[in-house]
């Protein structure tokens, strides 16, 4: 089967962001970009699924070649074949980037794809919007919060996170799923495949070259007015005795202080 | 046809609302007062059953419609049916699983503005965390609006006994399944109310062992309070999913929340800075638990909570 | 700073320092309680070709350059010192073959290696640790086989390798030309280990006896000529050396993260200890010792690079590495304090880890008689 996995280049997540008081916006000009962690999780579903059922992954994401490539490569060293950046500024929202996503996809040599990955939200704004958007444009189904995947009948079967448990939805190919966090972790690059991914050529194509227009591309019905820091709680006392049962009395005292136990 | 202005579409399990559904109809009820008082009615799916109880919490009108069981593809395509035949303002609904992908779908065919993840309303639009609860953005729609709410931001509404709302039986086109969910599968036997809870005891992964964390629910038990976790303590599977509290789990305010070996990432934070009274426990005295902790506790917890579990007995007793 | 190495290697130094991080630093400190060899941490490890990052491009390797290699080292080094002795360990007997052996000996000790196995370098015996020549174990020519005797002792990998590099006296009448070098495969009959030794550090590394009764391998295993044996170990020990000075830079560069890390946080008389002159001057002294430890080691492999003899440079690096190990991991103790001291924290076990390196392959006193005999000359 033909694999796609969108992937989106974030702030590493493990980084407090802060406000740009400048700008207003958010304060990341110190934080490496690392490709977006239920990205990777979808990519190594990909991967899995290709190297037990065969085919091959292409990977596509959208904005600037140069920020990207370095995200890009990272890809093509875990199991991506291919990759391909959409070089767009205009798209901005879910549904504008999930539009574009699903032209270019149309476009692309290795099309068509019979399962496109998406992760299912980004640790950035964690819309969580982009993939059941990239089926719908396309008219796809789409099955959301992917814990397993496996081929079955010509299409697919899935495990899907619930919040009490999981279900098995099936979908016919081609289809779109979004991808949580599975019972594995990505797989490390190797020194190999790392030294390869250097020399993998990187594909880029324009929105017009997707064949998008312009306006859908651009469209934002709901877009970010304020952006601003939670408020601050201050912090309380801070005990440290020698003995752990001496620390342990004098919280207690507090908490009976306050007539919470 | 009326404009029924805001909709809300009203999750059900075993035929009675799910918190999180009734906790969208107090956001599209402030959003109601916002706006000069709009109507706001409540969707039901497959749950007519549901109908008294929503009247009693307040939706001005119900709308009801038979789809045949959830199956996301029809749920989609119900909402979007009544989001246009009553030409909606809004929908809101739930930031559960399923009221996000659905949200997704609806906005996508509706061609409108989604929010997710919705944790307050101000005049300027909806609030929402971004960057793992670094920051919050305001989101202002232009058009339709589809949002989803928090589960723990808005609350529920009041509850008034006896206050019932029409209802209004809907026919809606059912559209072949594509993606059929062929089982349903519950693996956490228990309900986690962690919203609710007046006292929350949380682990994180300072508790180091499943056996560990054993303590951390004595704890919980003794103050009659409910167990929380931070990931990390949900990824070593010391403790179920349900019991998440941050970003990716619950958003909660209890009176008390005694946070036992948990570092503090934003991540975590974020969904527990609105306690009223916060107990850290962690051996790094730098831990930025500390930073919104009342009382911060500095040394190893597996040697503090037996401790605090004795204290605790002996002033029971 | 850290070595100048060609920027399109930079995502190979990313991505090692990312599973040295994730997979290696927390997880090794229960291994270095333990003692146990974490076979898992290794399998992840070798998977990722982190095993082979010597072998030659000839035999199938990557064609890394040598000061590349030497950063990646340093990376396993500060998350383990355990770690980085495996794999320098592995690629020690490597060398050995690559110096001594024939085509057919290289091809198939760096096959091993590029598949993720480890080699073991078996020179040291109980009466025969700086006096390597005074060995004991004997290698007897009976038809196309030969018959190996003897135990070696504090064998890296002794327990977990693939193949080993073995000295053997052929004829002891004639002392260190006497001495021959054998590759032999694991498995063999008569070749066993002894227990796994219970060390001060470097805990997450094997080391073990690796015994030899009747042992019979085939005539082909001699590496070179009968006699080569001891000028092949020592011209192999002549390159290692500065492999194990980058580990011990490693080290002393753990030493200063994490002394700094913890003196900008701890809080005396008001303020941030490292705001303290006192302590500022320690931070730069161990700074100036493990730069310098890391440009002697840079320069020892510029050496090799270019083909120019390297014997006292690499010395010299393993020598001052070694030292200065020591040196910075007791000033990250001294600066934590009573933390430093303590188990909880992480600078103990890099004093405990730094010590060997001014034991192993070839002690200080060795290497300082080497660096004295080219400096004096004969005279």
């Amino acid at each position: 089967m033909e694999l796609l996995v969108c992937i989106k280049q974030v702030p590493d997540d493990s980084v407090t962001v802060t406000l740009d008081p400048a700008t207003g916006g958010p304060q990341l000009k110190d934080i490496t970009p690392v490709v977006n962690a239920f990205d990777t999780y979808a990519l190594e579903m990909a991967t899995r699924f290709k190297e037990a059922n065969g085919g091959s992954v292409t990977v596509v994401t959208i904005g600037d070649e140069a920020a990207l490539t370095p995200s890009l490569r990272s890809c093509l060293s875990v199991g991506a074949e291919h990759a391909y950046v959409v070089t767009e500024p205009a798209a901005v929202s879910a549904l504008g980037k999930s539009y574009l996503l699903g032209k270019a996809a149309g476009k692309l040599a290795e099309g068509p794809f019979d399962v496109i990955f998406c992760g299912c939200e980004s640790t950035d704004t964690a819309d969580g919007q982009a993939g059941v958007q990239l089926a719908e444009q396309l008219g796809l189904p789409v099955i959301t919060n992917v814990l397993e995947l496996e081929p079955k009948d010509g299409g697919i079967s899935a495990k899907q996170e619930t919040e009490e448990g999981y279900r098995v939805v099936e979908a016919p190919c081609p289809c779109v799923v979004t991808v949580t966090k599975p019972a594995y972790e990505p797989r490390y690059p190797s020194i190999k495949s790392k030294m390869a991914a250097r020399k993998m050529p990187i594909g880029t194509l324009s929105a017009a070259d997707a064949g998008a227009e312009e306006a859908r591309v651009a469209a934002a019905p709901a877009k970010r007015v304020v952006l601003a820091a939670p408020p601050q709680r201050q912090s309380g006392v801070k005990i440290q005795e020698k003995e752990a049962a001496e620390s342990v009395r004098r919280a207690m005292e507090m908490l009976a202080g306050q007539k919470l136990i | 046809m009326q404009n029924h202005g805001i909709l809300v579409y009203m999750e059900c399990a075993d035929g009675q609302p799910v918190k999180a559904g009734l906790e969208a109809l107090n956001a599209a009820q402030r959003l109601a007062a916002q706006q000069g008082g709009k109507p706001v009615a409540a969707v039901l799916l497959d749950s007519a059953d549901a109908a008294a109880e929503v009247g009693a919490y307040g939706a001005a009108e119900i709308l009801s419609a038979q789809v045949g069981g959830y199956q996301a593809e029809c749920y989609a395509a119900a909402l979007t049916e009544l989001c246009q035949r009553y030409e909606a303002d809004c929908l809101l609904m739930g930031s559960t699983r399923d009221g996000k992908e659905l949200a997704a779908r609806v906005a996508a065919r509706l061609g409108a503005g989604c929010v997710t993840d919705a944790n307050g309303l101000s005049e300027q639009g909806w609030v929402r965390s971004v960057y793992g609860g670094s920051l919050l953005e305001t989101v202002a729609v232009e058009g339709t609006a589809v949002v989803t709410v928090r589960s723990g931001s808005f609350g529920k509404p009041e509850r008034e006994e006896g206050r019932t709302a029409s209802v209004q039986e809907e026919t809606v086109a059912i559209p072949e399944v594509r993606a059929v969910i062929r089982d349903t599968v519950k693996e956490l036997a228990e309900m986690v109310n962690l919203e609710d809870a007046e006292v929350i005891v949380a682990g994180g992964r300072g508790m180091g062992s499943a056996e560990n964390f054993a303590m951390v629910k004595e704890l919980a038990d003794l103050l009659g309070g409910v167990v929380g976790a931070s990931r990390p303590a949900i990824e070593e599977g010391w403790v179920p999913r349900n019991h998440q509290v941050g970003q990716s789990g619950k958003i909660v305010a209890p009176k008390l929340y005694i946070a036992c070996g948990i570092s503090g990432a934003m991540q975590h934070v974020s969904g527990m800075s609105g306690s009223g009274y916060i107990v850290a426990i962690n051996k790094d005295e730098d831990a930025p638990i500390f930073d919104v902790a009342d009382v911060g506790i500095v040394g190893n917890v597996n040697e503090i909570l037996p401790l605090m579990i004795e204290e605790v007995k002996a002033r029971k007793s | 700073m850290a070595y100048l190495i060609n920027p399109e290697d930079q995502d190979l130094l990313d991505s090692v320092r990312e599973f040295c991080e994730k997979e290696i630093k927390e997880q090794c400190k229960e291994y270095d309680v333990s003692g146990e060899w974490p076979a898992e941490i290794y399998k992840k490890a070798a998977e990722l070709g982190y095993n082979g990052l010597e072998v030659p491009e000839e035999y199938g390797g990557l064609g890394l350059e040598r000061i590349t290699v030497a950063a990646l080292m340093e990376e396993f080094a500060k998350a383990d010192a355990g770690f980085v002795t495996t794999i320098t360990a592995s690629n020690l007997a490597l060398k050995a073959v690559l110096i001594g052996g024939n085509e057919e000996q290289k091809q198939h000790c760096c096959d091993l290696l590029m598949e993720g196995n480890h080699g073991a370098f078996c020179l040291t015996e109980p009466m025969a640790g700086s006096d390597a020549g005074n060995s004991k174990t004997t290698a007897v020519r009976e038809g196309d086989e030969y018959v190996l005797n003897g135990r070696k002792c504090f064998i890296t990998n002794g327990g977990v390798a693939s193949f080993y590099v073995v000295t053997a006296m052929t004829d002891k009448s004639q002392g260190v030309k006497g001495m021959s070098a054998f590759l032999v495969e694991a498995g063999t009959p008569g070749l066993s280990t002894g227990n796994h030794e219970n060390k001060m550090g470097i805990r997450t590394s094997n080391t073990c006896d690796v015994v030899f009764e009747d042992c019979r391998i085939p005539a082909s295993a001699l590496m070179g000529a009968e006699g080569e044996g001891y000028k092949i170990a020592m011209k192999t020990l002549d390159m290692s050396r500065t492999w194990v000075g980058c580990g011990a830079v490693g080290i002393a560069q753990r030493a200063i993260d994490e002394a700094v890390a913890y003196g900008k946080q701890r809080i005396t008389f008001g303020k941030p200890i490292l705001k303290n002159q006192g302590l500022q001057f320690m931070i730069a002294d161990m700074e100036i010792r493990v730069e310098t430890a890391r440009q002697m080691v840079a320069h020892a492999l510029k050496l090799m690079d270019a083909g120019l003899p390297y014997s006292r440079e690499s010395a010299i690096a393993k020598c001052y590495a070694g030292d200065i190990a020591v040196q910075n991991a007791l000033d990250a103790i001294q600066i934590l304090g009573g933390y430093g001291y303590s188990r909880e924290y992480p600078v103990e076990k890099l004093l405990r880890d730094a010590k060997i390196f001014q034991i192993y392959e070839g002690t200080n006193q060795i290497q300082r008689m080497v660096i004295g005999k080219s400096v004096i000359g004969k005279f």
